[in-house]
């Protein structure tokens, strides 16, 4: 064969370096995302496998991708964009929250404990990337017919959709109108019950570019670590001074 | 009788009256709900506690669970994605990507790895893959058999649901079904039940077709009649015994059907009932395409000195390895079979200075990233191509030596691992390229007469120096002297033969195939070839120089933009032979083809060659097919001589789509009786599908009209019985490759979930899903036909339940190839059999019974470990670093690659009379079916289409998810024309054409469908073009409101958004009820339409 072929998956390189991750103690280690821009084919596959991992009801997304057009014809191009919740450092979501129900977690992640939160909606305001959205309860088969015995119907059509999310290590079953998550402000969390299992992100996994990777900065032998150290890596917004912990690749 | 078992999601059956909603599975699944563990006692504990509860609680993920694992193959798009399919409680949770799947993980991991230790592994798969549980959930799916309402027509939208007995024994016995007189059913249609008689029948039609004498070809038909004159009832017409046998007028139309499946159709249409027509939907994606492959790949005959069909087949771009690629009319960040295996090696290669280009009117998301985006003008593909061919033959930039190689011999003294006819002499009469010069025509060779080893006379063509031929040869010249060529034989004198004669040798005028190429690329000069195509001469170029500074590893890669023009045929064939000219097949980072495990048990001490077991006897169908593609209008009865024929016939592509419903509607060759469809959306997809409603509504035409649906779609609408069918997710299939893949491999599709509530339907005495295999086991059962019940495949051994076939086929795949059996999977070990089982608990006992699976494997527990190894990895992949030897793919083409097409070259085109091209040629794009300019006064868009990532054609409506992301289609249009226009992005607009003034479907019964969406301006797209995304502008599929049981099911608006636009597509003025086609590649025509938009 005339090229060597590469030793492993990106994917696969990256879940080793994050079952050494976990053995390390939590606050020896940082979560980062690097997407890479370049690699990027605006394929929405991240979104949707977010969607379908964390249950996420009309109106709610975690991690979309925006397109964008540049140029005349016929010197043209278009650029993607993928934007999940930057886990900001030193994020402005989360003093404006009443009741201390979105912080910083050990592991560097901005979570909401979907028990503490009120709804109130202040921290959607204040994040400046459009990172949170809230859940209205709605499904995505609401609506659709119900007559038994001809059809599928909605109320199995939905299964899917009320099964439980493990967001935060806990299931949340759908099967009311009511229970958490619903009610609640939502947002990307690095699906840090997959990472407690040793696996990546839902996005990170799908990303069919492998323009989506994930790791630990403070491992010199990631490949998050040395994406990060490259001169073509910036952040967005970062004149706010919120130091977000996802790095484009451009 | 329909069951009324409801399989709950956890397994667990319980009984309830359908009808009576009462006990649903929410309350079920409500009361399920508190047996989950811890969760049931937080609710009683205090704040405090409930969050430190929460925060020692051990991480639970149950999908990660092995056990809670199956692994399958997407359908979401016809790229066969391996996919682990993640289960919570029985229901379809997550679907991600197989991590053994080479589509997924790049490198794929060796396919030993235990599957426990993949529990937390996944590959990469798309938007569609991610949402398919929408398609399996899909609320609008139906569970039970539909009738078209007696007294209300086709279309109309009114329905009864009656039992899977009652349709079985309707469809099968007909009767006044409708109340509108009497329909005949399977049983009549098939008149011919003598399997013997068949096959006596047919041998004398393939002697008055082999008959070339007309008198005599007249006799041996009187002869016919004569000799079956007890038997003339079951013609079509005794005055033309070769229509064949009433049975034809049973015809089986399908769109997307896999391996498994497709073996099942064959039996049951072919083998059993004894019909010739079953056709596939080849032609409206990329056909010319397969057929452009199976004319270069034709084989040479030695012992007949003639060509042979090629194969059905494609090239891909190797895409890791190629230095340089021209994508062409194809967007592999978008579709292309597929994104998850080829993106990861495309964006590895650019971002690591690989150069890519696109050549596409449209700027597509790959054009974005490529080193140069050549918006070329639709249909004018083999101009460019010939440009670039021009340049590297006047240049002296292609492989001499590799072309110039002749046979086998010197194919393999070289190393080759293929090689051309690109030196064999063509006679060339008024100019014009016709067949291969013969070694006899030159007295190079004389046909001998001796006996073989057996006794028996044979034909040897022998050499003045006495060498032995197996028959009369092509011939080259060597250093300017005429050599016989031993095509095949390894051991025969190589032949490196003269490139680029032109001479006279004997009495005959001739030149190399090569020649013929030079001298068509030489009928402009490069600037008028970048003129003909819209493109600056320095695209051409920049673009061949760059492709000849690779060696090998360069390569053209063509889809569906080249092939879906009338020339489709042409372009594809130019690009194909500017990768010729590199000699780039079969090499790394060159043009590949696909490889698979053999599914039909064909190889010697394979286990079960299912498609050759068929009990005592079987069918050996006969006559002309309805498609006209199986044998020639020459031959054939119905030629007296004159053209063009009533339709087209088609002497290179089958399963020309577009032409099944109009060939109906004409009764041409003879009238169809009843048609049969399989996940076909018809009207919907094919260009001029407003054409198709009108024929499928119409009960003269077409007596009666099954369909096998999921739902009620844009062609089952019209059907007089639906039969519901299983979801990809499950049901079985093998899904194969595609040829971009140089692994071999095979996909193994199988059951994953059950819908709750999904009805058993009892056929041969056994509990079944309500299914497409139900079908043909129903009516195989009524009919009593030969392939099927309890001796189905041999004496003992039954064909009465789904599994019976296809893990007889998942026992082959797991057998391999080698007769000594030493290419077998290992046997699952006791926990991966566990591991299995447990998996399947939430599976019916009519989907999933081990021990009915294990029967039908033969009871043998080896090759049933075996089938479970396979099973519990989603199919089979051979080892990553095993792809490649050397420079060369290990998985070969490793034959004869026509540059000339002596069998396309005499092959009549019937609406012209005269023979096709049969070398590389411009044609220009959008001519009628006779060959003829059509006027477009009037309108002046040129008509395209393209896909989006989230949707894949005619499904993907149902998944609400990717119409999140993408939730209408639209039309695109260059800012220049929208200004002229006087349309602002946004604006809704109505697409009209000459072929469609009105710009609307007429949907039949007083409906119509308007051709309308919002405009979206951009700048990534050629002037003068508008395109629109195929997959939007439903009018069915959960549309639009449909009635059953006098109930209505109510339409879902976000499933009725523009803009569909295939029905303003220029229709073929001569035949005035089908699209433009190919007629040499059979593609139905998308991109030769010109149209008006007007905002509304």
């Amino acid at each position: 064969m005339s090229d060597a072929p590469q030793k492993q998956d990106v994917l696969v390189q990256m879940q080793v370096d994050l079952k050494r991750a976990l053995e390390k103690p939590k606050d020896q280690r940082r979560w980062v995302m690097v997407l890479d821009l370049r690699k990027c084919v605006g394929c929405h596959a991240c979104t949707i496998s977010c969607v379908a991992e964390n249950k996420l009801p009309p109106g709610v997304v975690y991690r979309p991708v925006l397109e964008e057009e540049i140029g005349t014809y016929p010197n043209v191009t278009q650029r993607f964009m993928p934007r999940p919740c930057m886990q900001c450092d030193n994020p402005p979501c989360t003093p404006v929250c009443p009741v201390n129900a979105t912080y910083k977690n050990d592991d560097g992640v901005v979570v909401v404990d979907y028990d503490q939160c009120i709804g109130c909606r202040y921290c959607i305001t204040a994040c400046p990337y459009g990172a949170r959205t809230f859940d209205f309860g709605a499904t995505y088969t609401r609506g659709t017919p119900e007559v038994a015995g001809l059809i599928v119907g909605q109320q199995t059509a939905d299964d899917y959709e009320r099964a439980p999310s493990y967001e935060y290590g806990a299931e949340h079953a759908r099967t009311g109108d009511e229970e958490s998550p619903i009610g609640n402000v939502r947002k990307c969390h690095f699906c840090l019950h997959r990472l407690d299992v040793g696996m990546l992100p839902a996005c990170t996994t799908t990303c069919i570019g492998r323009a989506t990777l994930f790791g630990d900065a403070n491992d010199p032998d990631s490949v998050v670590a040395g994406l990060i150290a490259s001169p073509n890596v910036m952040r967005l917004k970062e004149d706010l001074g919120t130091e977000p912990r996802v790095y484009y690749l451009v | 009788m329909m069951s009324d078992k409801t399989h709950e999601a956890s397994g667990k059956t319980q009984e309830t009256n359908p009808l009576n909603p009462d006990v649903t599975r929410r309350t079920f699944l409500k009361a399920s709900a508190a047996v989950g563990g811890a969760a049931v006692f937080l609710g009683a504990l205090p704040e405090v506690q409930q969050a430190l509860a929460r925060l020692n609680a051990p991480a639970t993920y149950a999908l990660a669970d092995p056990t809670n694992q199956i692994y399958s193959v997407c359908l979401q798009c016809n790229t066969g994605c391996g996919i682990k399919v993640k289960l919570a409680d029985g229901v379809a949770a997550k679907i991600d990507g197989n991590p053994y799947s080479p589509w997924t993980l790049w490198p794929h991991p060796a396919y030993d790895t235990p599957v426990k230790d993949m529990a937390t592994v996944e590959g990469g798969i798309c938007p569609k893959g991610q949402a398919g549980l929408q398609t399996a959930y899909d609320p609008y799916r139906l569970v039970s058999v539909l009738k078209r309402q007696p007294g209300t027509k086709r279309g109309e939208g009114k329905w009864i649901a009656i039992s899977f007995e009652q349709a079985i024994d309707e469809v099968v016995n007909g009767g006044d079904l409708f109340g509108e007189g009497h329909v005949d059913g399977m049983k009549a249609v098939r008149a011919l039940t003598d399997t013997e008689l068949a096959k006596e029948m047919g041998a004398e039609v393939a002697l008055i077709w082999n008959e070339k004498d007309p008198d005599k070809k007249k006799a041996l038909v009187e002869e016919f009649k004569t000799k079956f004159k007890d038997h003339l009832d079951v013609l079509i017409d005794p005055a033309h015994p070769d229509l064949g046998p009433k049975n034809n007028q049973f015809m089986f139309v399908w769109g997307r059907m896999k391996g498994g499946r497709e073996d099942v159709v064959h039996r049951f249409v072919q083998e059993a009932y004894g019909s010739i027509n079953m056709n596939g939907h080849t032609t409206v994606c990329q056909g010319s395409l397969y057929f452009t492959g199976k004319q270069m790949s034709s084989k040479w005959n030695a012992a007949k000195s003639t060509f042979d069909s090629g194969d059905k087949f494609y090239w891909q771009v190797d895409t890791a390895n190629s230095e340089f690629v021209i994508y062409v009319g194809t967007n592999l960040f978008d579709s292309n079979y597929g994104p998850p295996q080829r993106v990861p090696k495309a964006t590895d290669a650019y971002i690591n200075g690989r150069k890519f280009a696109v050549v596409d009117p449209r700027l597509s998301k790959l054009a974005a990233k490529a080193w140069k985006w050549v918006p070329i003008k639709p249909g004018a593909d083999a101009a460019f191509a010939l440009g670039m061919i021009r340049w590297m033959l006047e240049n002296e930039k292609y492989h001499k030596d590799y072309l110039a190689i002749a046979n086998v011999a010197a194919q393999t003294a070289a190393g080759e691992p293929n090689y051309t006819n690109a030196a064999w002499l063509v006679k060339i009469k008024d100019g014009k390229p016709g067949k291969h010069l013969r070694a006899s025509e030159l007295g190079l060779l004389e046909a001998e007469t001796e006996k073989d080893k057996d006794g028996k006379d044979v034909t040897v063509y022998v050499a003045k120096d006495g060498t032995k031929y197996p028959g009369d040869t092509p011939v080259a010249l060597v250093e300017g002297k005429p050599i016989p060529i031993d095509v095949l034989d390894p051991e025969a004198a190589p032949v490196v033969g003269d490139l680029l004669v032109n001479q006279k040798v004997g009495d005959f005028e001739v030149k190399d195939g090569l020649q013929i190429l030079l001298e068509s690329a030489q009928e402009h000069t490069i600037a008028e070839w970048a003129e003909i195509a819209g493109v600056r001469e320095s695209d051409i170029l920049e673009l061949a120089a760059e492709f000849t500074s690779h060696g090998r590893k360069a390569a053209a890669d063509i889809h569906r933009g080249p092939s879906q023009h009338t020339n489709g045929f042409y372009n594809n064939n130019a690009w194909y032979v500017v990768n010729l000219l590199i000699g780039n097949f079969d090499y790394a980072g060159g043009s590949i083809k696909a490889s698979t495990y053999d599914r039909k048990g064909s190889k010697k001490g394979q286990p079960f060659p299912v498609t050759t077991m068929f009990g005592e006897h079987h069918f050996a169908p006969f006559g002309i097919d309805m498609l006209r593609t199986k044998t020639t209008y020459e031959k054939s009865t119905l030629f007296d001589g004159t053209y063009p024929t009533k339709r087209p016939w088609f002497p290179i592509a089958t399963d020309v789509y577009q032409e099944d419903v109009p060939s109906i509607g004409d009764a041409y060759p003879y009238p169809v009786k009843i048609l049969m469809t399989y996940m076909a959306a018809l009207p919907y997809s094919l260009p001029g599908g407003q054409k198709v409603i009108e024929i499928l509504a119409d009960t003269k035409k077409l007596p009666l009209f099954i369909a096998s649906d999921i739902m009620i779609g844009e062609t089952s609408m019209y059907a007089d019985y639906i039969f519901p069918d299983l979801s990809y997710l499950e049901r079985w299939e093998f899904h194969g490759s595609h040829p971009s893949v140089p692994w071999k491999v095979e996909n193994v599709r199988n059951p994953a979930i059950a819908i709750p509530g999904w009805p058993d339907v009892k056929v041969w005495g056994e509990d079944i899903p309500l299914s497409f295999e139900a079908i043909f086991l129903g009516i195989a059962e009524k009919l009593d036909l030969p392939g099927f019940g309890p001796n189905g495949f041999a004496a003992g051994l039954p064909y009465i339940r789904p599994e019976d076939f296809y893990l007889k086929q998942v026992a082959d795949i797991a057998f391999g190839e080698k007769e000594d059996g030493s290419d077998s999977v290992p046997e699952a070990d006791d926990e991966e059999v566990r591991i299995f089982m447990e998996a399947r608990r939430h599976l019916p006992k009519s989907v999933f019974d081990p021990d009915k699976w294990k029967a039908a494997v033969g009871g043998d527990e080896s090759l049933w470990r075996k089938a479970i190894y396979v099973m519990n990895r989603g199919g089979r992949y051979q080892a990553f670093e095993k792809a490649y030897k050397g420079a060369q793919v290990a998985n070969k083409y490793g034959r004869l690659i026509n540059l000339y097409q002596e069998k396309t070259a005499t092959s009549i085109n019937t609406m012209t009379g005269k023979p096709f091209v049969g070398y590389t040629k411009y044609i220009p794009a959008g001519l009628s079916s006779t060959g003829e300019e059509i006027k477009h006064d009037g309108y002046d868009l040129h008509l395209i289409t393209f896909k989006t990532m989230t949707m894949a054609k005619a499904r993907g409506i149902s998944n609400y998810w990717t119409l999140a992301v993408v939730p209408e289609g639209y039309l695109l249009i260059n800012s220049q024309d929208a200004a002229q226009l006087g349309i602002q992005d946004g604006d809704m607009v109505r697409i009209t054409s000459a072929s469609n003034p009105e710009g609307a479907y007429d949907l039949q019964n007083g409906k119509k469908q308007p051709i309308e969406g919002k405009a979206k301006v951009t700048e990534g797209l050629r002037t003068g073009v508008a395109a629109f995304p195929l997959g939007f502008g439903h009018w069915a599929s959960g549309a639009a409101d449909q009635e059953i049981n006098g109930q209505l099911i109510k339409g879902d608006p976000r499933r009725a958004v523009p803009l569909m636009a295939n029905g303003a597509m220029q229709l073929d003025p001569v035949l005035g009820n089908v699209t433009l086609s190919d007629l040499a590649g059979g593609s139905a025509v998308f991109y030769d339409s010109k149209v008006k938009v007007t905002k509304v």
